[in-house]
C-alpha cells in the first residue's frame, strides 16, 4: 500500500507539473517524457533479454519521420499518424532484428547499430523524399499539439502507456519466457521455446515503441531531423538506461530525467556538454554500477 | 570505362581500404585480446590526426617523423587508457565496457575541440610527394601510395609479431584462453596493456596518415568508429586478417560503388555486410562461436 501511495503522489505531481513550471521548464520536461518513453522501450528488450541494441535510434526516427512525412505530403493531422509511426517503427524493427537478433551478444550491438547507420545514411542522402540532411521542417500538429501544456499530457498518457505495457509484459509468461531464453538459451530451447521467434518479438514491440517516442519529438521540435536516427540518438537511450538502473522498472525514466535536466542545467554554462556528460559516466561506470536507482537499496522491479 | 580509369579507382579504393585496416584492425585485436568493443576508437583515430598536426606544427614536410611520434603517443595513450580505466571493467557485463568506452568517447571530442579548437585541420602532402604520379597516362595523387605501402607495411608487421614472435604467440593465445595463460605464469594483465596500447597507436597513426589527404574535424571520430565496425563485422571480429580483407572489400565497393550510384554507394557496403551475415554471421575469416550465447 505504501508504494501506491507514493505512485499516486507522483502521478499527482506529474499531472500538476506544467501548471507550475514556467515555459522553458515545460519544454524541458517534455524532452524528459519522450527520452523516458524512448528509454523504456530501448531497455524492454536489454532488461529482458540481455540484449543491447544500439540501433534504436533507427524506430525512433523511423516513427518521427513516419509521422513528418504523412503530414508534410499528406496532409494527416498530427494525432492521426500516430499508429502509422508505432506501425511503421515496429516494421523496421521486424526487418532489423530478423538478422539480428539470432546472433551472439555483442555482435546484436553492433549490427543492431550498422543497420540503423543505414537507416540514416538513406535518410540523410535521400533529398527528393526526407529532405536529406535539411530535415522536414515547419511542421503544425494543430492549434492543441502546438501547445506545451497539451503535449506535456500527450507525452505523458503515452509514457505512462508505454511503461504500463512493459510492465504487463515483464509479469505475463511472454516475459517469463524471455527471460529464461536469456538467462539459460539451451534450456529454454529444451523445453519448447523457440529464441528466435520470442526475442524477434520482444525487438519489435521495443521498437514500435521508440516510435511513438519519435512521433512525440515531431511535435516538440516541429520537425524531423536525420540526426533523429544517428546512434548517438540510440547512445542516448542506453545511458538513460543505464544511468537510471536498466533492472528497475522506472530506472529508465528516472536515468532520462535526470540526462535531460543535467543537460539542460549544463548547456546553459557551457557548450561542453559531452565532455561533462562523459566525466559523469566514467564516474557510473568505475563507482555506481547499479545506476541511480542502486542508490535507493536496489530493489528490482515488482 | 577505360582501363586507365578502372585502374585509378581501384587505386583510390586501395588507399582508403589502408586508412580502414589502420583504423579497424586495433579494434579487432583489442577485441579478440579484451573482450571489449571500443567505442572510442574512431576518437583515437581522429586524435591521432590532430596529435600530428600538433607536432608538425602545420609543416607537411614534418609528416615522416611526425607519424613515428603519433603512434608512439598513441601507444602510451592506450597503455595509460588501458590501466587507468578498463582495467577495472573487465570482470563486468559488457554493456559497461560499452559505456565506458562511449563516454571516452564524449570525453575525447570535446577534449580535442578543448585543445586544438573546433575548426577543421589540413595539412598537405611533404612537398616531394605534392606533384601527382602518372598512372596509364592519367594523374594519381603520390600519397596514395604512401598510405597503401604504410598499410601494407603494418600488415605484414603484425603477421611477423603474431605469428613469428614468442610475444606475439601470447597475444594469440589470450584470445583462446586467457585463464590457461595465466595459469601458465603469464603476466595477463601486461599482455592486455600492451595490445590495447597497440591498438591505439594503429588507430592513432592511421588517422595521422590520413591528414595530409583529409581535412579533419572532431566529428569524423563518430563516423569512423561506425566504418570500423562494419569492416570488422565483415572480416570477423578479433581477425587481423580479416580486417584486412574487410578493409579492402570495403574500400573497393565504395570506390566502385560511387560510380553506380553516387548518393547512395554505402549501402552496397551494408548489402556486403548483411549478406555477409546471412551466409557467415561471425565474419568471413572470423572463428565460429563454439556455443551459442
Amino acid at each position: 500500500m505504501k508504494a501506491r501511495g507514493w505512485l499516486l503522489l507522483l502521478l499527482a505531481a506529474l499531472l500538476a507539473l506544467p501548471w507550475l513550471l514556467p515555459g522553458y521548464a515545460l519544454e524541458v520536461a517534455i524532452q524528459a517524457l519522450i527520452l523516458a518513453l524512448f528509454a523504456t522501450a530501448f531497455n524492454f528488450v536489454f532488461a529482458e533479454t540481455g540484449l543491447l541494441s544500439f540501433g534504436h535510434a533507427a524506430f525512433f526516427g523511423g516513427g518521427a519521420y513516419t509521422t513528418a512525412l504523412l503530414m508534410q505530403r499528406a496532409g494527416w493531422p498530427y494525432l492521426l499518424t500516430l499508429p502509422a509511426a508505432v506501425l511503421a517503427a515496429a516494421l523496421l524493427a521486424l526487418a532489423i532484428g530478423f538478422f539480428s537478433v539470432r546472433t551472439s551478444r555483442i555482435y546484436f550491438t553492433m549490427l543492431t547499430l550498422a543497420f540503423a547507420q543505414l537507416v540514416w545514411a538513406v535518410v540523410h542522402k535521400w533529398y527528393d523524399f526526407t529532405g536529406g540532411d535539411n530535415g522536414i521542417t515547419g511542421l503544425h500538429p494543430g492549434a492543441l499539439w502546438g501547445d506545451a501544456r497539451a503535449l506535456y499530457y500527450l507525452a505523458l498518457v503515452l509514457f505512462a502507456l508505454g511503461l504500463t505495457f512493459v510492465w504487463r509484459l515483464h509479469h505475463a509468461p511472454f516475459g517469463y519466457a524471455l527471460r529464461a531464453i536469456r538467462d539459460n538459451p539451451a534450456r529454454a530451447e529444451a523445453v519448447g521455446l523457440s529464441p528466435f521467434g520470442y526475442l524477434l518479438a520482444a525487438f519489435t514491440l521495443s521498437g514500435a515503441l521508440a516510435g511513438a517516442a519519435g512521433f512525440l519529438q515531431v511535435a516538440w521540435q516541429r520537425s524531423a531531423f536525420p540526426d533523429f536516427l544517428y546512434w548517438t540518438k540510440s547512445a542516448e537511450a542506453i545511458i538513460a538506461a543505464i544511468l537510471g538502473g536498466a533492472q528497475a522498472l522506472f530506472g529508465p525514466a528516472l536515468g532520462s530525467v535526470v540526462f535531460v535536466e543535467l543537460g539542460a542545467f549544463v548547456q546553459s554554462r557551457t557548450e561542453y556538454w559531452p565532455l561533462v556528460l562523459g566525466l559523469v559516466l566514467l564516474a557510473l561506470v568505475l563507482f555506481l554500477p547499479q545506476g541511480l536507482a542502486g542508490l535507493g537499496g536496489g530493489r528490482a522491479r515488482g | 570505362m577505360d582501363l586507365s580509369f578502372v585502374l585509378l579507382q581501384f587505386l583510390t579504393g586501395l588507399a582508403y581500404a589502408s586508412s580502414l585496416f589502420l583504423l579497424a584492425v586495433g579494434l579487432s585485436l583489442i577485441f579478440g585480446a579484451l573482450g571489449i568493443v571500443n567505442f572510442a576508437h574512431g576518437s583515437f583515430y581522429m586524435l591521432g590526426a590532430y596529435l600530428l598536426y600538433w607536432v608538425v606544427r602545420g609543416d607537411p614536410n614534418g609528416l615522416w617523423w611526425g607519424l613515428v611520434v603519433v603512434a608512439a603517443l598513441g601507444f602510451v595513450i592506450g597503455a595509460v587508457t588501458e590501466r587507468l580505466l578498463l582495467r577495472p571493467v573487465y570482470g563486468r557485463p559488457e554493456h559497461y565496457q560499452i559505456l565506458l568506452t562511449y563516454a571516452l568517447l564524449l570525453v575525447i571530442e570535446d577534449g580535442v575541440k578543448l585543445l586544438f579548437g573546433a575548426a577543421y585541420k589540413s595539412l598537405g602532402p611533404p612537398a616531394a610527394l605534392a606533384v601527382p604520379v602518372w598512372v596509364l597516362g592519367a594523374p594519381f595523387p603520390a600519397y596514395y601510395f604512401v598510405q597503401i605501402a604504410l598499410a601494407l607495411g603494418v600488415a605484414l608487421l603484425l603477421w611477423v609479431f603474431l605469428q613469428r614472435t614468442r610475444y606475439g604467440a601470447l597475444v594469440r593465445a589470450a584470445t583462446q584462453d586467457r585463464e590457461m595463460l595465466e595459469a601458465l605464469g603469464v603476466n595477463v594483465p601486461r599482455l592486455l596493456t600492451v595490445v590495447f596500447a597497440l591498438g591505439i597507436g594503429l588507430a592513432t597513426l592511421g588517422g595521422a596518415a590520413t591528414l595530409p589527404m583529409q581535412t579533419v574535424s572532431p566529428g569524423i571520430a563518430v563516423e569512423a568508429v561506425i566504418s570500423a565496425f562494419i569492416v570488422v563485422v565483415v572480416g570477423g571480429l578479433g581477425s587481423v586478417w580479416g580486417a584486412l580483407l574487410g578493409a579492402f572489400l570495403i574500400g573497393e565497393i565504395q570506390a566502385f560503388g560511387v560510380l553506380v550510384l553516387p548518393e547512395f554507394s554505402i549501402a552496397f557496403v551494408y548489402l556486403l555486410m548483411a549478406v555477409v551475415l546471412l551466409v557467415r554471421p561471425w565474419g568471413l575469416l572470423g572463428r565460429p562461436p563454439a556455443v551459442r550465447t
